[in-house]
């Protein structure tokens, strides 16, 4: 059934792909993502150990700060079988956000802090680079020699269990990439309730002070500082999202096989055959997409690379939602329940697609990117 | 209860000033707009029992039962009233089908006992028709009836039944024999006290984490065979022929209005409207919605005319169901990385439930007879293409 089909000439990708399958079943997703929204958390944290001790919380962390050095491809297999075993977490922005943030910073004891917390699963770090309207994040030096941070950050991943806060923020001279320990004096936390099971923070700063060591990098502007780190973070989107295509439509082929109506099994009836084809062949189309991105990027032109990240992040995001929005509507009454799990896939599969860039915005950047030549 | 009058003769703006009337007077202001879709029957016996007092809670029962008698035309405006003053769904089992099948098919004793009670709400119906087995395939139902004296002795299960734990009667659909050639023959319609001994209902939540339907068991229930409508073993033909003109109510408006409404707040929230392309995306919602409106008014008309509808009424629902999932994707799209949120998200100028809807989206399609049971419906009634 559709996969992204990486080159593995050594089959490690497959071994690692194995390994993940491994872990699911020691996690189960479905389980995992009852519980915490149950909890109104925002993260499991056993699974998340369990996936930092395996390395899959550093992958695209350079060796020089203890991570797995490792490329694109081996990070789109873990967040491809991620997603198809339903397993909800940041892994896409607190990993893989994180980690190429960190890669973008000088030595620093902070940095080394921060990237051996990420490594070992000991912290757990929240990038925050949305500002909220008319609450743009600034941060302003202090006489004592630090900076003091004001603004507001909106869909903000593992607010409520983040030790460290990533927090981009406005500079006289360009953007900053701060620090800012959780809990501190100025800082305020509000989460609302995410489709996946995870609550969603909103973080105010106000005045709240930080040292100097707490800027761990700046760049001129944001996309500076971002474009790099939200390519692989899409990338990884993309991946966890054709593996909830994929297995979306596996679990809706063996539905229709067992739900017998009229005599027969629902999926002997062709409309439903066809139906089935074109899920099938949206979720193939997806997995092509991210190899595309995977291998384009790894060509090395960077307008090209930047392209595919687009196409598949947008193909990946729309194949998960409208397949598993079909595969809800194919599972009958049955799809409307909660305690099927389907439905959490399709959820999953629309708080995935709305981050970072849904489609409709995506293509158009695509084409944007395109006609600039 | 008001002195009964007769609506039918009011001129259709008169009625509309009527309906509006008694909302204004009547109807508490908090559960104008209600977000839930389907309150259970405490939470809205207010309104419930407002509409009893001022007789305008069974827009077609005949008036000497209490109801307004209203004609399909009339009808089709309180219905488009309803929902544009923002009035909450109430439990209408016992309203919009048991009182039906009991004007139809009913003894002149079960209408004077069950349909005062209807309207006073001491029974609150739920319909017990879908089982774990039988869906789509209705008639392959296997919930058994076996006579046992003046009673029936009922096992088995139903499951989706909306309302099931507000509700103390269940109108259902039972096996009282089995005929190997035509599955429809051997089912009836029986009505059965849900507190009675051997009844279990277990709530099932929905996607939008909301409980609305249930599945319930039966366990050697013992129901007086007084309570079967129609004949014994008949009930197919019971149950298919209570909804008449009510079948364009499938194929209503509503949904993708209420759901268009939202998309246009969170438009307005976000300057929306002037970003081209997404006025483009708009304007092609906006016109199935206002195309739709024509076409119900095409069948609309044949019932004002005192005409009937064909099967070809089929094409509203699908219509109509798959506009609603279209809108309200839209919204999330529009709604950019807000739609990550299970709650509403705050617009600016009020909350939009974009997700609720989305989820709540998915239902239409599949119930009251999916969107492929229905093409199936028109490809053999209507086109009738072979096989
Ligand atoms: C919100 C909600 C409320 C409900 N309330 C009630 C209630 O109060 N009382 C009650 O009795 N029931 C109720 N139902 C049940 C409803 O009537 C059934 O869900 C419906 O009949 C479909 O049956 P199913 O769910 O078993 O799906 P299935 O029949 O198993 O169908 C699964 C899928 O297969 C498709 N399919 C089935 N047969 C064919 C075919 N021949 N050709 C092509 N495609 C086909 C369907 O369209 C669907 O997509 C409710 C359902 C919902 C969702």
């Amino acid at each position: 059934m559709p996969q992204a089909q990486l080159d593995d000439p050594e089959g490690t990708l497959a071994m690692l792909r194995d390994s993940v399958a491994t872990l699911a079943s020691r996690f189960p997703g479905p389980a995992s993502v009852r519980a915490k929204r149950a909890a109104g958390g925002d993260r499991d944290a056993a699974l998340w150990q369990a996936m930092a001790e395996a390395g899959w919380t550093a992958i695209l962390l350079p060796e020089e700060l203890g991570g797995a050095g490792l490329t694109l491809a081996e990070q789109v297999v873990v967040s491809e079988a991620l997603g198809r075993a339903l397993i909800s977490e940041p892994v896409a922005i607190s990993a893989v956000l994180s980690s190429r943030l960190l890669a973008e910073a000088a030595q620093s004891r902070e940095r080394d802090r921060l990237a051996a917390g990420l490594v070992d699963g000991s912290l757990a770090l929240a990038p925050a680079w949305i500002d909220a309207l008319g609450r743009a994040m600034t941060a302003q030096t202090t006489p004592g020699g630090g900076f003091s941070l004001t603004g507001t950050k909106r869909h903000v991943d593992l607010a409520l269990s983040a030790s460290d806060f990533l927090v981009t923020a406005d500079m006289a001279d360009g953007v900053g990439l701060f620090a800012v320990r959780a809990g501190g004096p100025g800082m305020s936390v509000e989460t609302a309730a995410g489709v996946d099971g995870a609550v969603i923070g909103t973080v105010r700063l106000e005045r709240c002070a930080v040292p100097v060591e707490a800027l761990i990098t700046s760049a001129p502007s944001l996309d500076e500082l971002l474009e790099e780190p939200i390519a692989a973070a899409r990338v990884a989107l993309a991946a966890e999202l054709a593996g909830i295509a994929s297995r979306a439509v596996e679990i809706t082929i063996d539905y229709t096989k067992g739900r017998v109506q009229f005599g027969k099994p629902i999926a002997s009836f062709q409309v439903i055959q066809h139906r089935l084809v074109d899920m099938w062949t949206d979720a193939e189309f997806a997995c092509a997409a991210v190899v595309n991105a995977v291998e384009t990027l790894a060509l090395g032109d960077d307008r090209a690379g930047r392209m595919a990240v687009l196409a598949a992040k947008a193909r990946a995001g729309d194949a998960a939602v409208s397949v598993c929005r079909r595969a809800v509507h194919l599972h009958g009454a049955m799809g409307f329940t909660d305690e099927s799990d389907i439905g959490l896939y399709l959820k999953r599969a629309t708080g995935l697609n709305a981050t970072l860039g849904q489609p409709e915005d995506l293509r158009l950047q695509f084409v944007n990117l395109e006609r600039a030549a | 209860m008001a002195a009964a009058q007769d609506w039918n003769a009011l001129s259709d703006a008169a009625f509309r000033d009527a309906f509006r009337d008694l909302v204004e007077g009547r109807l508490p202001a908090e559960l104008r707009f209600m977000r839930k879709q389907r309150p259970l029957f405490d939470e809205v016996a207010v309104w419930y029992h407002a509409l009893a007092e001022e007789g305008w809670l069974a827009p077609v029962w005949p008036v000497e039962h209490g109801g307004m008698g209203l004609s399909p035309a009339k009808h089709m405006i309180y219905v488009e009233e309803w929902g544009r003053l923002g009035c909450p769904r109430i439990p209408d089992h016992g309203i919009g089908l048991v009182g039906p099948l009991l004007l139809e098919h009913g003894t002149e004793e079960q209408k004077a006992y069950y349909m005062p009670r209807v309207l006073s709400g001491e029974h609150v119906w739920c319909q017990g028709y879908s089982e774990p087995g039988s869906g789509s395939d209705l008639a392959s139902l296997r919930t058994s009836a076996v006579r046992d004296g003046d009673e029936f002795v009922v096992n088995g299960q139903k499951i989706w039944t909306t309302l099931a734990h507000c509700a103390n009667w269940i109108f259902a659909l039972v096996r009282t024999s089995r005929d190997e050639k035509v599955r429809q023959k051997g089912i009836t319609v029986l009505l059965i006290d849900m507190t009675t001994p051997g009844v279990t209902v277990r709530p099932i939540a929905n996607l939008r984490g909301e409980t609305d339907f249930c599945e319930v068991f039966f366990d050697d229930v013992r129901v007086p065979v007084g309570n079967v409508v129609g004949e014994i073993d008949q009930g197919w033909n019971v149950a298919k022929s209570v909804l008449g003109h009510e079948r364009i109510f499938l194929g209503a408006t509503t949904r993708p209005e209420i759901a268009i409404e939202r998309l246009e707040k969170l438009a307005q929230a976000k300057g929306a409207f002037s970003d081209p392309a997404f006025r483009s995306r708009y304007a092609r919602h906006r016109l199935d919605l206002y195309d739709l409106g024509s076409a119900f008014d095409r069948f609309a008309k044949v019932l004002r005319e005192g005409g009937e509808l064909g099967a070809d009424v089929s094409m509203l629902k699908i219509f109509t169901t798959e506009l609603y999932q279209r809108i309200t994707e839209e919204t999330l799209t529009l709604a950019d990385e807000d739609a990550r949120y299970f709650d509403d998200i705050d617009a600016g100028n009020g909350k939009v439930d974009a997700m609720n809807l989305f989820l709540d989206s998915r239902a239409p399609a599949i119930f009251g007879g999916s969107n492929e049971i229905q093409r199936n419906i028109l490809a053999k009634a209507v086109l009738k293409l072979p096989g």
